[in-house]
């Protein structure tokens, strides 16, 4: 029982890293801000549900939708600016949502929260999703999405001079981005069944930025297990407590200073490459 | 045809001024040289030409448009390439992506068809594939296909700049410093390429450029600036010979 709650945490939490992983991995955009997304993911999904009567897989259709409008509003002020406003005004934004939850107590609860959810999202449909979203994240990086996102995290000026869009393709990507991480708290609100204003702080959306890093910035699959290892080994050594947080610095410090590109580099699992390295290339 | 029109364009930064009512008509097919000491808002003019900087004054028309304040990524789909004066390549890409990139405003896929990968997408990407191919081959780079940039010698890595123009479909190439840091063989091979591309694409070329051999052997006009201001115009026997143009190199009379 004590496994199967940490693996569906763990895979709720990579669900929200391949959340960001188009915005900071390819295209070099961080937010502080992917909190207020769960929130908006989880309580959109909840009070849909609950106050509204609206049927379950509907209700996870709305959280997504209402993760991309909000990523377009905020997109649209905001990603004309340089790149450190941007990370300024993301972790504004989680502030933001987090303030105007407690303060709409009617719709939302309040610091209370919202809890009478049922028990909806199993390890299957967790594990679907992961599936689904690395299939769609990936079919993006290796075609015109993916190399436009990589173009203009090196060079934005380069990239506008080949007829790319700089603009409108980091508001694409800030939406899907905003969009798979509401989808992500929606499952949440219907999992661990009780959702509150803090549920996701900026600290975490921080960890999210750091996890993509480790993992490497050019490698999904190196993501994945970066966070299936950082999320369930959390659970594992909660005994050691702040320590976990050390050991983790540590080894961030690590992978930077002697893995730059993360620790699977550029790679990709994939049964062909697997195939050719076993051959020794 | 005029295919390019530039119309008495300024532009401060400050209290400095870069260029100062610069005009020039460029014909189709015409291979163009614009040259002057160092900081005479060569580079400057290109940025103006691509948007990427805002123009201050003047106006910049391109096939009897104007596209004074279109926006850059608008500019490059209409046809106008360049490459840097500092090379500007993609490095977490590789050669033959960086070169697909510079086709992807072209793509007719959408994004949702993009995200299920659906037969179109893999169609089309195939059809890219070949074209970057294709203009790899053109500029004896195909070797390097799979390579990043930044692993490659600096006289390919200039090709490789000057094949991903071709791939955006250009009607112009600006060139900013296409031979500087190649050795005098090197430069010799980029003429013959400069003058292979201009005649089989039927190509119009800006170029900017110090290399004074390169610039009066293949260009048949040749404005001259300085301190932001045009102070010639003409073909390269008659440029060689201008007092005002010598003083402004030389700092003196000859």
């Amino acid at each position: 029982m004590f496994y199967l709650k940490v693996l569906e945490i763990t895979s709720l939490y990579t669900i929200l890293v391949l959340g960001v992983y188009l915005m900071t991995g390819l295209t070099g955009l961080f937010s502080l801000g992917q909190g207020a997304f769960v929130s908006i993911g989880a309580y959109t999904a909840a009070i849909a549900y609950l106050r509204f009567g609206v049927p379950f897989p509907l209700a996870l259709a709305l959280a997504v939708v209402m993760g991309a409008v909000l990523g377009f509003l905020v997109g649209i002020p905001t990603l004309r600016l340089r790149r450190d406003y941007f990370l300024l005004v993301t972790f504004g934004l989680s502030e933001m949502v987090r303030a105007a939850l407690l303060y709409l107590a009617q719709l939302t609860g309040g610091a209370l929260g919202i809890a009478g959810m049922p028990k909806r999202v199993g390890l299957p449909l967790i594990l679907g999703s992961i599936v689904a979203i690395t299939f769609i994240t990936y079919s993006l990086k290796r075609t015109r999405f993916g190399r436009d996102c990589i173009a203009i995290r090196d060079d934005e000026l380069a990239a506008s001079m080949m007829g790319i869009n700089v603009y409108a393709h980091k508001i694409k990507v800030f939406m899907i981005s905003s969009a798979i991480t509401a989808y992500g708290g929606s499952l949440y609100a219907f999992n661990i069944l009780f959702i509150e204003p803090n549920l996701f702080n900026w600290l975490e959306s921080a960890k999210l930025i750091i996890i993509t890093f480790v993992g490497g910035l050019n490698s999904i699959a190196g993501v994945i297990i970066a966070s299936t290892i950082y999320y369930s080994f959390g659970e594992f050594f909660r005994f050691i407590d702040v320590w976990r947080d050390v050991l983790l610095a540590v080894v961030v410090v690590l992978v930077i200073i002697f893995r730059p590109g993360g620790f699977l580099q550029g790679l990709e699992l994939l049964p062909s490459k697997l195939r050719a390295m076993r051959r020794g290339r | 045809m005029e295919i390019l029109r530039i119309e008495g364009i300024s532009k401060h930064f400050g209290g400095v001024v870069a260029v100062e009512n610069f005009s020039m008509g460029q014909q189709d097919n015409q291979i163009t040289g614009i040259i002057g000491p160092n900081g005479a808002g060569k580079t400057t003019v290109f940025n103006l030409i691509t948007g990427a900087t805002p123009v201050d004054q003047g106006r910049v028309l391109f096939m009897d448009r104007e596209i004074t304040r279109l926006p850059a990524h608008r500019r490059a789909d209409l046809g106008i390439a360049r490459t840097f004066q500092n090379i500007r390549l993609f490095r977490n890409l590789t050669v033959l992506d960086n070169m697909k990139v510079a086709h992807d405003m072209k793509v007719g896929y959408t994004i949702w068809e993009e995200m299920l990968r659906l037969p179109r997408v893999r169609k089309q990407e195939k059809a890219i594939d070949e074209k970057a191919r294709h203009f790899l081959a053109y500029l004896a780079l195909e070797s390097f296909a799979d390579q990043k940039p930044q692993n490659l010698p600096y006289g390919i890595q200039r090709r490789l700049e000057l094949a991903r123009t071709l791939m955006t479909d250009p009607r112009i190439l600006l060139l900013d410093e296409p031979a500087a840091g190649l050795n005098p063989h090197e430069v010799r091979g980029l003429m013959d390429t400069i003058r292979k591309i201009q005649e089989e694409n039927a190509l119009s070329i800006v170029i900017v450029e110090h290399h004074m051999e390169l610039i009066m052997n293949i260009c048949s006009l040749i404005h001259v600036l300085d301190f932001g201001k045009k102070i010639a115009e003409g073909e390269p026997a008659a440029i060689k010979k201008n007092k005002q143009v010598l003083q402004a190199y030389l700092g003196e009379e000859v």
